[in-house]
């Protein structure tokens, strides 16, 4: 009996030591840090200048090659508001938030989702992913799908891949009609992106949750206020 | 808004067989291991119960995985979930230890069966007897990392779900116990219903045994599931809205009152009570009441994740 009982403890200690070797060793992509980097991407969605035109999606589409039944972008419309003639709609950006704390990273079991280090962009790692849809389940602002085409979770990655590399601003934001969104760097303070979140009062999604989104909104001062 | 398709819904009933299937596995091995340590002994292989444990646990977390492996967008590529790892990723660590208990699950079997096996060998296959014989004097050993790796493996198909921030009825601490605990009561049952099936006997020790830790069990079981549905209810906002949209008026609703709270707790427990009294138990009981706990706890894997989609914060 005793032999056995300091077996069974000699078993558990070796669980317990390689358990706390393990989570030792260095994490994977998926790592929260996002290092000291010059460069950290954003993005303001003015509700005010926004027309609904869905420019944006379109563009995005064209340019992403994002397949027809799936968005990386959308333009939310509410409303009406207001008595005719003096009615107005509210239009509310649908995009990944690119979060400096992303569920979508923290839950991902492979890594694929991951925080790039040099820009803060949230991007996927297309090789990596499996498709166990973790991602699109974690992610509060439900803006992950899956690409028919690739198999993969998919979503807005700022162009990282088709506009950046260019050193051209992402499809979205040239295509505004009413310059209704601003991208730039956080960090620099002469960005157009930094002025404009120092001269108008902002919001983000759901920041309650801890997320720290990077997707920035001026909300609509037309209408009615909804409770 | 229809009860199987709505806006958000990620995650489908294959999710919620695979969560069944891993804790019926992990339950079946606990009370087999339970029977064999408080009651068989070395008689252990002889029970058609822990025969039936021996034979429902591989199987179960086998077929688990193969449902969620045909679940992915690209089932070819799910190799890549075992040589990536992100410690934190609940379904990562999850992988971790479905693959640690496979192993151990299967030495367990071959060091509680290494007697007939080796028997029926009869000399053949001599380095198979030899890794036999030395599982069985690692017995011990096996066991333990077994126990708690199997309750890991029940817990885990909790944690799996609450790590989901967006959604309250998910997002809760009270989650992971309570699969952990229904986990453990479809084990016990999938372990009665195949050894009662294997012609073990319904009135022996082992039936016995497994009951007189049902009823507390069950009674636990409800204790939790009140507990999960209250703190929700009294958090408000989103999650008071989440549960009352859950265990409310409608379909999931019915399925929970009827199939979860009727069938799967009320009925079995009062059965069990009801046994106090008369002593002879028969197979058609035994096998009732085990089906009835079953098919209770597949409905509230599939309540669970289903509900906990239908509200977002």
């Amino acid at each position: 009996m005793d032999t056995s009982k300091r077996r069974f403890l000699k078993g558990c200690g070796g669980v317990i030591a390689g358990v706390s070797v393990y989570s030792m060793t260095p994490q994977p992509l998926a790592s929260n840090a996002v290092g000291d980097s010059e460069i950290k991407y954003a993005m303001l969605h003015d509700e005010n200048l926004c027309i609904g035109c869905n420019a944006c999606e379109d563009a995005c589409r064209e340019v992403n090659q994002v397949p027809v039944g799936v968005s990386r972008v959308n333009i939310i419309r509410t409303g009406p508001y207001g008595e005719y003639p003096e009615q107005s709609y509210r239009f509310s950006r649908h995009s990944c938030q690119h979060c400096e704390a992303a569920p979508c990273v923290k839950v991902c079991p492979t890594g694929a989702a991951y925080i790039d280090k040099d820009t803060g962009i949230v991007a996927v790692n297309e090789d990596r992913c499996v498709g166990c849809q973790y991602c699109i389940a974690a992610c509060p602002y439900q803006i992950r799908f899956i690409n028919p085409l690739t198999k993969v979770a998919d979503k807005c990655d700022f162009c990282q891949q088709s506009q950046l590399t260019q050193g051209l601003q992402p499809a979205c934001v040239l295509a505004c009609p009413t310059e209704a969104l601003v991208f730039g760097n956080l960090k620099d303070p002469n960005s157009a992106l930094v002025k404009a979140l120092k001269s108008k009062p902002t919001y983000r999604q759901k920041i309650d949750l801890g997320t720290r989104p990077k997707l920035f909104h001026v909300r609509t001062v037309d209408g009615e206020i909804v409770l | 808004m229809s009860a199987f398709h709505f806006d958000g819904l990620v995650w489908h009933w294959p999710i919620a067989i695979y969560l069944f299937l891993a804790g019926l596995s992990a339950g079946a091995v606990f009370f087999a291991i339970m029977l064999k340590h408080f009651k068989l002994a070395e008689r252990a292989y002889l029970s058609p119960f822990v025969q039936a444990a021996a034979i429902i646990a591989p199987i179960a977390v086998c077929a688990g995985l193969g449902i969620l492996v045909i679940d992915l967008t690209k089932p070819l590529a799910f190799w890549k979930i075992l040589v990536f790892y992100n410690t934190s990723s609940v379904m990562s660590m999850g992988v971790l230890v479905l693959l640690v208990y496979q192993l151990v699950l299967f030495a367990w079997i071959g060091s509680v069966f290494s007697l007939p096996v080796i028997k029926w060998l009869d000399g053949r296959f001599h380095l198979l007897a030899k890794c036999l014989t030395l599982l069985a004097r690692h017995e011990d050993v096996i066991t333990g990392v077994l126990v708690i790796l199997s309750l890991s493996l029940g817990a885990y198909t909790g944690f799996l779900l609450s790590a989901l921030i967006g959604f309250p009825l998910l997002n809760n601490p009270v989650l992971p116990l309570l699969f952990l605990i229904s986990g453990l009561s479809s084990g016990a049952a999938a372990t009665l219903l195949g050894g009662v099936l294997m012609r073990g006997n319904p009135n022996g020790t082992e039936v016995k045994f497994i009951h007189r830790i049902e009823i507390p069990m069950i009674l636990v079981e409800i204790m939790l599931l009140f507990t999960f549905f209250a703190g929700l209810i009294l958090s408000g906002g989103q999650s008071q809205v989440a549960a009352l949209n859950a265990i409310g008026e409608g379909f999931w609703g019915w399925i929970f009152w009827g199939g979860v709270v009727g069938v799967g707790l009320t009925l079995p427990l009062a059965f069990n009570l009801w046994m106090k009294v008369s002593s002879e138990r028969k197979l058609t009981y035994v096998a009732v009441t085990a089906s009835f706990s079953l098919l209770g706890v597949l409905l509230l894997r599939n309540f669970i994740l289903y509900t906990g989609q239908m509200t977002g914060v």
